[in-house]
């Protein structure tokens, strides 16, 4: 209850934090009524199906149900809960038949977490919404008590007859208890609200391990070809740039001691270049360093290291970064890279005005969007960076949306997983 | 003596120009692809074909596969092959055609403009040469059941040496012994190898390709 502790700790952020609390109640309870008005729904489908006749409504239902815990996932992310998607396929439709997603153990605690919400989950958002209303209604009591109509005369939410001046007083001293127990309250039912979520949607702990290992083991390995990839780009990239300037220069350096004592000048001159392309050599070489590692990212930081992207970009480029805190260096260089490609595709591919990078760290995972508004039409098959992207993404076993419908706009997203 | 460069990167190819026309030879025609090379080859008939292992289109053994091209059709062509790395599957594919007129050698060799020239000559008059990485690369992957095991150490380095392409004199000066022994020694190596001395094929060749071929 680290959470509680730093409310009582610091009382300036006591109100903040009863408020967003309370924000992210009403949210919790809008999926609630969601949920509630699903269970029925449900129910019908279920009947329907049993006789056959409602078949055809039992995918889509499924799916929708998916739809909404996918929506609580992301909301319990917000609210700072480390939720990893449990399913195994993209969609409901990738089980084989209907019997195999009923079987399948992430539909059945969808389906329980469904129940959970729309009962308790409702019941607790309501609770919270409640309070503060309550307790503004009970402070200014004594001011309109007497405008409205005797059997309506009540304070505590109707728990309490007040229809005299001296009851009514009591409604202030109430209302301020009530508004104590918002403030203390909110954080703890918000916590109570999203419990059911966070025990039953993301992945069942007992699940099969073998699984998880099979899915462990294709990210490894596609971290490792992602390695393979990137030594053979380190590879090339010294081989055709710095070691061909360097053998140059061995031969430069070769033709102007020849020329000596034949010719001094033009032994001058020979020099000359080979000094020159001395330079181009470590210019060469810095560049592959930046590319492995990029040093503005140690000295400047992931902000710092996306401003000077942006700014090197020959379309005007906004940068937005929320990351409180640092992320790992395999991360963060993950990002930066997703980042200088996607932006180079803008200045090379997309003809747009403007563009726009974000930056969040939400829920312990890093979200990278990169957006433009240009012609669209960016497709991974055809050889741009967003197979390089998807690579590497993939090998810190994160996630790529790509959006980009012919005539635009271009939005990419990656999410990292920034655990420690 | 007329040459022809091949050699993808601009750089080098001017280097290579400019060392070679200050030593006095007559570059006929500077190439940058495998095509525009052997096209050169056919309009102007070198004496030798000066040829970089990576060239376009995907740079892995473009040179190897021109520079063996341009044998078949002119085997009275000699090949100098350079090369950024040691890859000693590249010097077997070429000296498998033959190990007259061939040489083998890293890039930067051309920077020691005597050595090179040297190394240049002997390949055009119809000799060899290896550069010493490539050899002693062989030379440590050698299997134990080889035949090359029986050699002393001596016997070795000798014909490492003589694999480079250089001749008795030669290989005196370079491991300080007498011509006298040097003779020896590659008696010694013959007869291990199994060259029998009526054989009509040149002994030395063998005995090189020998080596190398069982890489």
């Amino acid at each position: 209850m680290s959470r509680l502790n730093a409310v009582v700790s610091d009382d300036r952020r006591v109100p903040r934090e009863a408020l967003r609390s309370t924000g992210y109640a009403v949210y919790g309870a809008a999926i609630g009524i969601l949920a509630l008005y699903t269970l029925p729904l449900l129910l019908i489908t279920a009947v329907l199906t049993l006789v056959r006749v409602g078949r055809p409504m039992a995918l889509p239902m499924l799916r929708w149900v998916r739809r909404l815990a996918d929506l609580e996932r992301s909301r319990l992310r917000r609210l700072g809960h480390e939720i990893e998607s449990p399913y195994h396929g993209p969609d409901v439709e990738a089980e084989p038949s209907l019997r195999g997603a009923l079987a399948d153990p992430e539909t059945r605690r969808d389906l329980s977490w469904l129940f959970m919400h729309a009962t308790w989950g409702l019941i607790v958002g309501i609770v919270a919404i409640q309070l503060p209303f309550t307790a503004v209604r009970d402070i200014t009591y004594p001011i309109w008590w007497t405008t409205i109509s005797p059997d309506q005369q009540e304070i505590l939410n109707g728990t309490v007859e007040a229809a005299t001046w001296s009851a009514a007083m009591i409604g202030p001293i109430a209302g301020v208890a009530v508004f104590a127990l918002w403030l203390i309250g909110a954080p703890k039912l918000c916590e109570l609200q999203a419990r059911p979520g966070v025990n039953l949607l993301g992945p069942d702990p007992d699940a099969d391990l073998s699984e998880r290992v099979a899915r462990l083991t294709a990210t490894r390995a596609a971290a490792l070809d992602a390695h393979a990839v990137e030594l053979r780009r380190i590879e090339r990239a010294l081989h055709d740039g710095a070691q061909n300037r360097i053998v140059g220069v061995a031969v430069l350096v070769g033709a102007a001691r020849r020329e000596v004592e034949r010719n001094p000048e033009r032994a001058d001159e020979i020099l000359a270049r080979a000094q020159d392309t001395v330079e181009d050599a470590l210019a060469e070489l810095r560049a592959v360093v930046r590319s492995i590692l990029p040093p503005v990212l140690e000295n400047r930081g992931l902000e710092g290291a996306l401003s000077a992207l942006a700014s090197d970009c020959s379309v005007p480029c906004k940068v937005t970064v929320d990351v409180p805190d640092r992320c790992p260096a395999s991360v963060e260089a993950t990002a930066y890279f997703v980042v200088a490609e996607s932006l180079t595709n803008v200045a090379k591919h997309s003809r747009a005005s403007r563009a726009e990078v974000e930056v969040r760290l939400r829920g312990g995972r890093l979200h990278v969007s990169v957006t433009d508004d240009g012609r669209g039409g960016a497709d991974a098959a055809n050889g741009s960076g967003l197979a390089g992207i998807g690579r590497r993404v993939e090998a810190h076993d994160g996630d790529v949306t790509v959006t980009s419908p012919a005539g635009g706009p271009t939005e990419i997203r990656v999410e990292l997983p920034c655990g420690s | 003596m007329r040459i022809v460069i091949a050699e993808d990167d601009t750089l080098l190819r001017e280097g290579l120009g400019l060392v070679l026309r200050g030593e006095g030879f007559d570059v006929v025609a500077s190439t940058g692809g495998p095509e525009a090379f052997l096209a050169a080859v056919e309009e102007h008939r070198p004496d030798v074909a000066v040829v970089d292992v990576r060239m376009p289109p995907t740079h892995t053994d473009e040179g190897i596969k021109a520079a063996v091209e341009a044998r078949r059709a002119h085997p009275e062509l000699a090949v100098l092959v350079l090369s950024a790395y040691v890859e000693e599957s590249f010097a077997t594919d070429l000296l498998a055609e033959g190990a007259k007129g061939v040489g083998y050698l890293l890039k930067e060799r051309v920077g020691r403009v005597d050595a090179f020239v040297e190394a240049l000559q002997r390949v055009a008059a119809g000799g060899t040469a290896i550069d010493p990485e490539v050899v002693a690369q062989l030379f440590a992957q050698r299997r134990s059941d080889d035949p090359l095991e029986r050699l002393t150490p001596r016997e070795k380095e000798v014909l490492s040496v003589m694999a480079e392409g250089l001749g008795n004199a030669a290989i005196a000066q370079r491991l300080f012994i007498t011509e006298n022994a040097v003779h020896k020694h590659i008696r010694n190596i013959f007869f291990k190898l199994d060259l029998a001395p009526d054989d009509h094929t040149d002994r030395r060749v063998a005995a090189v390709l020998r080596y190398l071929e069982s890489a």
